[in-house]
């Protein structure tokens, strides 16, 4: 795709119900960032078609009218300001958030989602949040992720405990170990990072958060906390919230 | 500048806040120089004027969220009765450039508990910070977070229910807390006093070895015999023993 704008901000979206959800969340940057960039990425938009599921993602770095990149999963929030972001990211190719949040803004600690990458020694990234600059590296990267999630069950017989299907927080951490991370993350606790509300990293009852904590729009609070960045709500149903 | 100490004392059945509070009274005079009012319901003890030489008594029926108006100083010391202040490691809270700073973390001296339930509450597990040490300075930031403290009291079955406490107790702890997060704009973001808050639970025996010693004998997680001993200050959660101890040097 054609560079139409230095920076902005990529939200891919296959299927109806994250077209809903990006939507919202183009819509909550939108409220901080009046003037940003955001582009949807919807299925009809695939430069190479849709390959169904996560297997779309490295289309990605072709499907950006942007020079600089900032791709987000769809089923976010954004809470407070993130265009500092740019200034903390431009001086790299490629970088893949690292770790997440709770509801109260401290790290997780909980790594019940991340046994895979504990036993393989993965990089703790998560691609919610991944810069990208147009340059050498970020074409690497991105083809490297194209590879795996096309090796996939040749880099399954590597790993221990693999996923039968490739989850993209994991081919992403792949190819960070194969191009080495530090060239394609920040160190940790340096660089934007979800505030994730699954169960176990938070502690709720439930796995429902939308049910058991009370929440605010405008400012977003959860349980009467100020939610800062970018917070990944996990129940889709609360779009429409 | 001036500065003071304010405890609040109320006498029970078992134990004597009061004599407890008046020991205190003259460990904060010793270590920070600055003189302490007490302020209790009992009638008999603050119609007397044995605390003449430490501050004057106040008689009514109030509570730790009254500290703000009844604070003659500009710098305020509201410490609970059962603090012991041993050291003058407060004096650096007195002299710092904020309005007002509490402990967020509490951790058992003996190391035996890890005190992850105390430093949260409710079923979400909100940070907790502890009203044991409060230091204020006159200003609309300390006074909105006392006034918000009484919002929260007066109103505490709401603010329960909405941070799922398990038990229907009130407690400053946990009304400091919230009140905090109000004022600080609902942040978690709030300055606190630099270390944690050394605590010793009921179940060790506290003895006073010299006057600005103790040790506390305790048995370990592996059931074997073990003490430490303390030339801090600290909070001791087994008021009984401090009371003990109280009596002993009255």
């Amino acid at each position: 795709m054609p560079v139409t704008a230095e920076r902005g901000y990529l939200i891919p979206a296959i299927g109806n119900v994250y077209v809903e959800c990006a939507q919202k969340l183009s819509d909550s940057i939108h409220k901080w960032h009046p003037n940003a960039n955001i582009t949807i990425l919807t299925k009809e938009m695939l430069p190479y078609g849709d390959l169904g599921g996560y297997v779309n993602d490295w289309q990605v770095f072709a499907a950006s009218p942007y020079r600089q990149t900032i791709k987000l999963e769809a089923d976010m929030i954004c809470a407070s300001p993130i265009d500092h972001w740019w200034t903390l990211l431009e001086k790299r190719d490629v970088v893949i958030s690292q770790g997440a949040r709770d509801f109260y803004d401290q790290p997780a600690a909980a790594r019940y989602y991340r046994k895979i990458f504990d036993e393989n020694n993965l990089p703790d990234v998560y691609n919610a949040i991944t810069y990208w600059r147009l340059s050498r590296t970020a074409k690497e990267f991105f083809n490297l992720v194209q590879s795996i999630f096309e090796q996939w069950d040749s880099y399954k017989k590597i790993l221990k405990f693999p996923d039968e299907l490739p989850t993209t927080d994991v081919v992403y951490a792949i190819a960070a170990v194969i191009m080495d991370p530090d060239q394609v993350t920040l160190p940790k606790g340096l660089g934007p990072t979800i505030v994730h509300m699954k169960r176990y990293i938070n502690p709720i009852q439930t796995s429902n958060w939308t049910k058991e904590l009370v929440w605010e729009n405008n400012p977003f609070r959860i349980n009467t906390v100020a939610q800062f960045g970018l917070v990944h709500y996990h129940v889709k149903e609360w779009v429409n919230e | 500048m001036t500065t003071g100490a304010l405890i609040f004392a109320r006498n029970n059945e078992e134990i004597d806040y009061v004599a407890m509070a008046r020991w205190s009274a003259s460990n904060i005079k010793r270590h920070l120089g600055i003189p302490t009012h007490i302020v209790t319901d009992d009638a008999e003890t603050t119609n007397t004027r044995y605390f003449s030489d430490i501050g004057n008594v106040i008689w009514h029926n109030l509570n730790r969220m009254d500290a703000y108006q009844l604070s003659p100083w500009d710098r305020t010391l509201v410490l609970d009765a059962d603090y012991v202040v041993a050291s003058n490691q407060l004096q650096s809270v007195l002299e710092v450039d904020q309005d007002f700073l509490a402990h967020r973390w509490a951790y058992d001296v003996t190391g035996n508990n890890n005190f992850e339930g105390l430093n949260y509450f409710g079923n979400n597990c909100m940070p907790m910070w502890w009203a044991t040490v409060m230091m204020f300075r006159k200003s609309n930031h300390a006074r909105l977070i006392f006034e918000s403290m009484r919002m929260i009291k007066d109103n505490w079955t709401h603010y329960r229910n909405l941070y799922k406490n398990t038990t229907a107790t009130y407690r400053n702890d946990h009304a400091l807390s919230i009140a905090l997060g109000i004022v600080n704009g609902h942040t978690l973001d709030h300055a606190g006093i630099p270390w944690k808050l050394a605590s010793l639970t009921p179940e060790h025996k506290l003895t006073q070895t010299s006057q600005d010693c103790y040790r506390v004998n305790f048995i370990n997680t592996e059931n074997k015999p073990r003490w430490v001993e303390l030339q801090q200050d600290f909070h001791a959660m087994g008021k009984q023993q401090l009371g003990e101890i109280v009596a002993s040097n009255s």
